[in-house]
């Protein structure tokens, strides 16, 4: 009985083993790429907690404003005044003070109170994913006893908002413009290249020298008169969509080139004509036999080019030219920081910049990892 | 009883092909004639580039870029009900269809089917086998292979989408009936993992599984081994038996082609320079370029050691610069001179059924 169920099992295995995709291969090569993998969990890791529950993560609303204005980051303490070791982490009250010699507003931790430190904590209400309504957030200090009280892990802007909250909503859209600008510039080059390299002729013509004149501008200049022309009376959000169109609309001629002479050599593979002699039509062709072959080169570029379509948010905002308060993004944050006197006086707002540091970086690493991973002539 | 029947099924008058390239105006098929049979085997050989695969995409209306269909028809007999005995035919010709148009895509692959020489990259590497026939399947909004005994329901389900079970079954049966050995497990395999037997089976499998009207067979077997080719071809006869459908058989291969044919048309640069029964051609050919094709096959003990094989003299002629007279007379060993270079030679009937286009057979 225990013979047969093992004889069993490796045959399946063995079968299994027989008829293992290009793709099956492909996830088994990548998984032994140890950075490669990384770069793939600080993502995974990065989108979800960004862009799906930054609500829950963050202690406070987006607009929560208080009068800890430009508070540095608030400590916290594991050790009492007695010298005494709390479990459960706290922090004390603060004084808002005046330097006299400095003329700057300080605060002053008060020892006398002492509140603390609680995960799963009630405070304002939101809705997880959109959809569930709550109030429940990571980690804070109760609100609904102590109003006033404010912890900042990464210190806090001009109007007193949480700077961690802001990095948190903030990366939602950045990631996300990333994201949905490199599948919409996906779409365009693919879609381009693919009919570009298959009809070849007067197709081929116009479309290789919109790709040429595109790339003929400068980026920055080109983005700025594309985004200048965006309406100001405008919602933010419709401007957020705009700013992916035109960051999409910029970036898809480099990707249609290559998916172009991909294609030239595809399509005079003989499968193309054994799929033309069985009645296909054009677009079956390009894009149910011709374009698979492309895909794996694809989702390369695709990996790669996304932290310069994020870089490219982050610059344009940064200029006042992408994003614009009240919306937040990575950039619109940066610009925040982009003063020597913000640089002086509120440092921990440079906070931003290794989280964009890191989620370029795993974009970076996961690329070539892929890349390693697809490519089937690879000896590594 | 076949011997009567003689249904034209594909009738080539008088096609010109011509490629436009910079060098110049290359009459890939010049002035060809030929008529395929329903559920016959019509052989086609000749040397590389004589213009056998060009006729054959031809027929698909599939001539790639350069090249233009510059003169005569291409009379194609559809036969309207495929089930019924005295079929109506719609005739019309092929070469005035738009070759993006909806009446040649259903044609191609739906009546007239296609293999080809290479079958390592005859399939689109991401599709599994069974794919690839359900693509086939799909494109004819083809009913379900009938079964024996099966013929009401297929009339029931006419016109209708196959579901992705029925498909799978349909994709089974066919693997199956090319012999693919355990075909429930191979309609799952990609093409990398078939040989290169497994894989030209695939391929007639998806020609034959909307069930053609024709197949172009173009050189089927010419990138196989010998035990694989003898497999491919038998299944092929079985096939044609079974589903009485006309074979165009393309290939130089004179040993495949004399066991294949009834009938057989020799090219030489575009044009056919003899035609006849299999049998008639080896026993008794005409032209002097079949006689020379024929002699330069090897066979077992009839020579002694040390003699050379016999070959055609001379290289084919430049496509630019063809000669004048006879094209072949270069390199004929029967050239007269003054005559053959001079004077273009006729289609010739020579003996019964028998024709060839050679001046010894005309009248001074």
């Amino acid at each position: 009985m225990a013979i047969t169920e093992k004889t069993e099992t490796t045959t399946i295995a063995k079968q299994k083993q027989a008829s293992q995709s290009y793709w099956s291969l492909v996830w088994w090569k990548f998984k032994r790429n140890r950075v490669a993998v990384i770069g793939g969990i600080i993502l995974l890791v990065f989108y979800f907690s960004f862009v799906f529950i930054p609500e829950f993560l963050s202690p406070y609303a987006l607009d929560n404003t208080s009068n800890y204005t430009e508070a540095g980051p608030t400590r916290i303490h594991f050790i009492d005044q007695d010298g005494k070791f709390h479990l459960r982490p706290f922090i004390y009250g603060v004084e808002k003070k005046i330097d006299f010699t400095t003329r700057k507003r300080i605060f002053v931790e008060d020892t006398t109170k002492v509140y603390p430190l609680q995960f799963f904590v009630h405070g304002d209400p939101y809705k997880l994913v959109g959809l569930i309504p709550t109030d429940i957030h990571l980690y804070g200090v109760d609100q609904k006893s102590n109003p006033d009280v404010r912890v900042l892990i990464m210190g806090a802007d001009a109007l007193g908002r949480d700077w961690f909250t802001r990095i948190l909503y903030g990366g939602r859209l950045s990631l996300m413009i990333g994201l949905i600008g490199q599948i919409m510039t996906l779409l365009f080059g693919t879609v381009m290249g693919v009919m570009s390299g298959y009809y070849g002729g007067w197709v081929d013509m116009v479309i290789q020298r919109t790709t040429e004149f595109l790339g003929a501008f400068p980026d920055i200049p080109l983005f700025m008169a594309l985004a200048a022309a965006i309406p100001s009376f405008w919602s933010p959000l419709a401007v957020y969509f705009m700013l992916t169109l035109i960051l999409s609309f910029v970036r898809w001629g480099g990707l249609a080139r290559q998916v172009r002479g991909m294609i030239l050599s595809l399509r005079e593979r003989e499968y193309v004509l054994a799929a033309k002699s069985a009645g296909a039509n054009d677009s079956r062709l390009m894009f149910r036999h011709l374009l698979p072959g492309t895909m794996s080169h694809v989702v390369v570029i695709a990996t790669l080019s996304i932290p310069g379509m994020i870089l490219a948010e982050t610059a344009l905002s940064w200029l006042g030219l992408g994003l614009r308060p009240p919306l937040t993004s990575w950039g619109v944050l940066l610009q925040d920081a982009a003063t020597v006197r913000a640089i002086n006086t509120t440092p921990w707002e440079l906070w931003t910049v290794p989280f964009i540091l890191v989620t370029i970086l795993a974009y970076n690493m996961l690329g070539d990892g892929l890349r390693d991973a697809l490519d089937p002539y690879g000896s590594r | 009883m076949s011997e009567q029947l003689r249904e034209p099924l594909i009738e080539v008058k008088d096609l010109r092909v011509e490629f436009d390239v910079r060098a110049g105006i290359v009459k890939a098929v010049d002035g060809l004639t030929m008529t395929i049979n329903r559920g016959k085997t019509l052989g086609v050989i000749g040397e590389s580039g004589c213009g056998k695969s060009v006729t054959a995409r031809a027929i698909l209306n599939m001539i790639p870029k350069p090249g233009k269909i510059t003169q005569g028809e291409i009379i194609y007999h559809r036969r309207l009900t495929k089930e019924g005995q005295p079929g109506l035919d719609d005739v019309f010709d092929l070469t005035k269809t738009d070759p993006d148009g909806k009446i040649i895509r259903s044609i191609r692959g739906g009546e007239i089917g296609m293999i080809f020489q290479e079958p390592m990259s005859s399939l689109t590497p991401v599709y599994t086998a069974g794919a690839h026939i359900n693509e086939a399947i799909s494109l004819h909004h083809l009913t379900p292979v009938r079964k024996v005994g099966d013929q009401l329901a297929e009339q029931v389900m006419a016109h209708r989408k196959v579901t992705k079970e029925e498909a799978r079954e349909i994709a089974i049966n066919m693997l199956h009936r090319v012999g693919i050995p355990k075909p429930e497990e191979r309609v799952d395999s990609y093409p990398h993992q078939l040989s290169g037997g497994q894989r030209q089976r695939v391929m007639i499998a998806i020609a034959l599984s909307c069930e053609p009207a024709m197949l172009i067979a173009d050189e089927p077997t010419t990138a196989l081994d010998v035990s694989i080719e003898a497999q491919i071809l038998d299944i092929m006869r079985e096939l044609q038996e079974s589903s009485n459908m006309a074979i165009m058989f393309i290939t130089h291969n004179l040993g495949v082609i004399a066991s294949m044919a009834e009938e057989i048309v020799v090219m030489y640069m575009g044009k056919v320079v003899e035609q006849g029964k299999v049998i008639e051609i080896f026993r008794d050919p005409k032209h002097p370029y079949t006689q020379a094709l024929l002699k330069s096959i090897p066979t077992l003990g009839k020579k002694k050691t040390g003699e050379r094989l016999a070959s055609i003299a001379g290289m084919t002629p430049d496509p630019f610069n063809l000669p004048t007279g006879c094209v072949f007379h270069p390199r004929c060993p029967l050239f007269m001179a003054g005559r053959c270079d001079k004077i273009a030679p006729t289609w010739k009937e020579v003996s019964k059924d028998h024709y060839a286009s050679c001046l010894l057979y005309e009248e001074a």
